[in-house]
């Protein structure tokens, strides 16, 4: 079992991660369909402003914005995603083990630093669950499956942790660790997670009010 | 007093019907339904929640949830207490005014549109009479 889990499964599910992702996005071309007309891009007519002003005029359109209402929460999912993605992609350990196997490697950040990047990673889980457990609207939303995707999400990193600074029994932490990895790839493309796919469809292909690019297809 | 009360005489609820409405949308609503991340960041851009005293009730997320997700959670199979349950949220906790924003992009208007087209198959929707009452506004 403890060889299945640090062998096969490891392809099993890299495999389903792609495939399933592939999958959504075919589903998502299938379910949309371009637009006959898009609305032109809003421009910003290009006054002469002075450095001062286009400061002021910056600051002034986060107004309404998230930055504005809930500054926190911005900041802390900003980072959160960041390290979420970043620090198990140019970790040094897994680097290296991909060069091991498939001869190929990323650039590695110093151990130094991931270290303090999954904690960060972990604070930001702490945070986003304090949240859940004591915010009313937060609660009002919140169901069984919401803690669970902060567990599937928070335990890769902390096992992670814990094998790093060797705590506990090394070989069963690290053996938790990789299935826990494996857990969380296998569910991004099916649950909730799947936003890490489908923000980037939703702000910038469909076309809507808030879409980040002029989103030239529709439902 | 709000008039939530199911008509006694109304038709029976088509459960296929409604299932069948869900289907119709299901790859768009679906995908939505399921990629809220329940993060509560649409709130405040509701007007009715702000004016609420920031009742949770009021957050969008909060509203297609309980009206368009518990449809599709229970496929469709609901009895009329439910859908004059829903009718509240979806035409009174909303005015459909689309400026709720939501981070990832999903487009909550869209949801409670929907979940007011089924209820309106189902010849649940607000009454002239309900409209102008005051427990309405």
């Amino acid at each position: 079992m403890v060889d299945f889990i640090r062998g096969q499964l490891i392809s099993i599910a890299l495999i389903i991660f792609i495939l399933g992702l592939i999958f959504q996005l075919i589903q998502f071309f299938r379910l949309t369909k371009k637009k006959e007309w898009v609305y032109p891009p809003l421009e910003i007519k290009s006054e002469n402003k002075s450095a001062g002003q286009w400061v002021a005029f910056c600051f002034g359109s986060l107004k309404g914005t998230l930055w504005k209402t809930d500054p926190l929460v911005t900041i802390v999912t900003s980072v959160f995603h960041v390290f979420l993605i970043g620090v198990p992609i140019f970790l040094l350990g897994h680097n290296i083990l991909l060069d091991h196997s498939w001869g190929l490697s990323l650039w590695s950040l110093p151990e130094s630093m991931t270290d303090i990047f999954t904690l960060v990673v972990l604070i930001c889980l702490a945070f986003f669950l304090a949240r859940r457990l004591f915010l009313a609207r937060v609660r009002a939303i919140t169901t069984l499956y919401d803690y669970v995707i902060l567990l599937i999400v928070g335990a890769p990193f902390l096992t992670g942790y814990f094998a790093y600074h060797q705590w506990f029994h090394y070989d069963t932490v690290m053996t938790i660790h990789i299935l826990a990895g494996e857990v969380m790839l296998i569910t991004i493309p099916f649950t909730k997670l799947g936003h890490m796919l489908f923000f980037f469809l939703y702000r910038f292909l469909v076309g809507n009010e808030y879409s980040f690019a002029k989103g030239a297809r529709a439902w | 007093m709000e008039n939530n009360m199911p008509n006694p005489g109304a038709k029976p609820v088509d459960t296929k019907q409604i299932k069948e409405m869900l289907n119709r949308k299901k790859g768009k609503m679906k995908r939505y339904l399921s990629h809220c991340a329940h993060c509560s960041l649409c709130a405040e851009s509701c007007f009715l929640y702000m004016e609420h005293h920031k009742d949770p009730q009021y957050m969008p997320s909060y509203k297609a949830i309980n009206s368009l997700g518990k449809l599709y959670r229970k496929r469709g199979k609901v009895d009329r207490k439910l859908l004059t349950e829903m009718k509240g949220i979806v035409w009174r906790n909303c005015v459909l005014c689309g400026r709720c924003y939501c981070p990832i992009g999903i487009h909550i208007p869209s949801m409670i549109a929907f979940a007011r087209s089924i209820l309106r198959s189902q010849d649940v929707y607000p009454q002239l009479d309900e409209v102008f009452s005051e427990s309405w506004l």
